[in-house]
């Protein structure tokens, strides 16, 4: 039995106990707690740019119908037929204007609302007996955008999406918009892996101490040229609002200079000028850091890198986004996408997308070696053992709190937040701190929906 | 002088002519923005007898490809990769009989020229390719292999099924992908090369921690 007011408090002063990476009890918790009030990701309004077009989505065990209805408005449907309980879009993606059930054949417009229930008449006597007006597929109890980017929550009164990305949103648009069209998302890769889902998550948010242990092979190989140890820890690690991230030093030089060291064509340049504010080009033009991996609390990472993509000295960069789906204590689900700015030209759209594919994703040869790593990690958390152990996660701290380098002043850096050069677990940390907020506390009882219900003292009168 | 006559073998059975075609191709290759410079051949008629000596040189190929994967003797392979190589396998996605497609829209897992798998395979010849080292046990099966002429006569169209079984560590749960692929082999000099391999894996989420490793 775990005490749970100890793991937290083991938590919040950085010592993480390893079992909490594979544990019955703990995901129980983090499904209860956390995955039923947090904002999730789960799609771009560019995957459906249609009328009628749709994705099927999960949030752990819920499958929602990201649908653009005819009014052109996006809606998060639950899937699930309001009559027997069958999934009413068994497929993945496409263009409807309608969802129809295959048990009963109850149909749904893409806007949710009941429109075909057969034999309403002669089955319920019509409206008297099921009130068929106004019965709609059940909405997610929260959803909302930002840059298109479309979050879940299954809490009906989750504060505002952008009020709890907070100030990482700054740190979002380099990523989701460097044109006033923002980005195109494509994919998802999706894959199964038997490692916890926060592991992955923290790797994103700031591990930048495994780069140069863990990728040395893409170095090798010239594919990347950054993680060798020093450029890394010239870096800063960034935390913000409800996210953070890790940025690497720039050789000195302009604004414009910068952005073509790591690829961009002074065409992207330009429309990035336009679009980002004084302080968001400052982190690049002045401070000199450019965005790399990052994550949003609690499952959803982003990357930012520019490989070499052909036998030349030129690199190109790509942005991926992924969330990291849990299945269960030891089983997450890689949903990873790779997003392009909508402006971009063709052919830089081509090439980020083979430096994707090159870099991460299923076949990215970043990504291979992180999976080996956290898939003996959680496998490795299951034993008795590891309730013993409790892991150091205060790199960047000395004993008594004081941190082993002060944060960066405002002059030093332009961004919002709180940011340190070096090697540091400040946003391991951070994440598992917002981690152990959730987990603390109870849930409240959720209302139900009663599909056309009857009060509750209603019976059956038999003749 | 015999007289004898060969026995008689019964007739090729005449097949039906199926009204739509079969097989693991399809658009991929063309439709790729990364897919420009890839051989655009396709096959023509049924496919060729089993005891045709096109098909007895395409199934060797596919056999002895799979021993090379097998022992991830990834130079060895490179070699077997025409320089114009198309190497695709895209994202399989479930949608509704009626769609029309049933693939992710301009998104794969690979989708690879010759350079680019020429990085992965010096990524393994590294000492720090921590995904392979220890290295996985692999086997690849490779079967309902048939051929096809194309217009040109030094190149072959080829569908296999692969089904790969791939375990790692001593108690870890195997991993399997099953796959359908269609390869465009062309000869050149004395043998065959892989000139476009269109990989067509049966599963919308994969059940394996990453894809190191060839299909």
């Amino acid at each position: 039995m775990t005490d749970l007011d100890l793991v937290l408090g083991d938590v919040r002063r950085g010592m993480i106990p390893a079992h909490i990476y594979n544990d019955e009890e703990i995901f129980r918790l983090e499904r209860e707690r956390l995955f039923s009030r947090a904002w999730l990701f789960v799609g771009h309004e560019s995957e459906i740019p249609q009328a009628g077009d749709y994705v099927v989505r999960r949030v752990l065990d819920d499958s929602f119908i990201l649908s653009r209805g005819e009014d052109g408005q996006v809606r998060a449907l639950f899937n699930m037929c309001l009559h027997r309980g069958m999934q009413v879009c068994r497929a993945e993606m496409g263009n409807a204007s309608h969802f129809r059930c295959p048990y009963h054949g109850w149909s749904y417009r893409n806007d949710g609302r009941i429109v075909g229930l057969p034999f309403h008449k002669d089955a319920y006597g019509g409206e008297a007996g099921f009130r068929r007006k106004g019965q709609t597929l059940l909405p997610a109890p929260s959803m909302d955008t930002y840059n298109g980017l479309i979050f879940l929550s299954l809490d009906p009164d989750a504060p505002p999406l952008r009020e709890y990305l907070g100030d990482f949103a700054f740190y979002l648009d380099y990523y989701t918009r460097q044109s006033a069209s923002g980005i195109e998302l494509r994919g998802p890769q999706r894959w199964r892996v038997k490692t916890n889902w926060k592991i992955g998550a923290e790797n994103f948010a700031g591990d930048m101490y495994h780069t140069p242990q863990t990728h040395t092979s893409v170095v090798e190989i010239g594919l990347f040229r950054e993680p060798k140890a020093e450029k890394r820890k010239d870096g800063n690690t960034y935390w913000a609002g409800n996210g953070g991230g890790t940025t690497y030093k720039l050789p000195a030089g302009t604004l414009e200079e910068k952005l073509r060291y790591v690829g961009y064509p002074d065409v992207m340049i330009e429309r990035m000028k336009e679009q980002w504010s004084q302080d968001q080009l400052d982190v690049i033009g002045r401070d000199g850091f450019m965005i790399s991996a990052a994550s949003v609390f609690p499952n959803m990472s982003f990357v930012h890198n520019w490989p070499r993509v052909e036998d030349s000295d030129d690199v190109l960069p790509f942005i991926s986004l992924r969330t990291w789906q849990p299945v269960g204590p030891d089983e997450t689900e890689v949903v990873s996408w790779f997003a392009v700015d909508a402006e971009a030209p063709e052919e830089f759209k081509a090439l980020s997308y083979k430096a994707y594919l090159m870099c991460f994703g299923s076949t990215g040869m970043f990504e291979q070696d992180d999976v080996e790593n956290w898939v003996s990690l959680t496998n490795t958390a299951a034993g008795a053992m590891a309730r013993r152990l409790l892991l150091n996660s205060r790199m960047g701290l000395l004993e008594d709190g004081t941190e082993v380098v002060p944060p960066l002043t405002r002059e030093q850096y332009s961004g919002p937040g709180e940011a340190h050069v070096g090697y540091g677990e400040y946003n391991q940390r951070h994440l598992l701190s917002r981690w152990a907020d959730h987990l603390e506390r109870p849930v409240e009882k959720v209302s139900q929906v009663e599909v056309s219900g009857v009060p509750a003292d209603h019976k059956e009168v038999r003749a | 002088m015999s007289t004898q006559t060969q026995p008689t073998a019964p007739e090729p059975a005449k097949e039906k002519v199926a009204a739509a075609p079969t097989g693991n191709g399809g658009p991929y290759s063309a439709e790729s923005r990364l897919g420009g410079h890839a051989p655009r051949t396709q096959r023509t008629g049924r496919s060729l007898a089993f005891d045709d000596p096109r098909h007895l040189q395409a199934h060797h190929w596919m056999v002895e490809e799979t021993y090379i994967l097998d022992a991830q003797n990834y130079e060895d392979w490179l070699d077997l990769l025409t320089d114009d190589i198309h190497y695709i396998m895209p994202v399989r996605v479930t949608t509704a009989l009626t769609a029309g497609f049933d693939s992710a829209p301009h998104m794969a897992h690979f989708d690879e020229n010759k350079y680019s798998l020429s990085r992965r395979v010096a990524r393994f010849l590294t000492e720090h390719a921590w995904t392979e080292d220890p290295p996985s046990r692999l086997r690849h099966h490779v079967t309902n292999v048939r051929t096809f002429a194309t217009p040109n006569p030094d190149e072959l169209i080829v569908d296999t099924a692969v089904l790969l079984y791939r375990s790692r560590g001593d108690i870890r749960e195997a991993s399997i992908i099953s796959a359908g692929r269609e390869d465009l082999l062309r000869c050149v000099g004395d043998g065959w090369q892989l000139a476009r391999r269109t990989i067509l894996v049966d599963d919308a989420v994969l059940r394996t921690q990453n894809l190191a490793v060839f299909l």
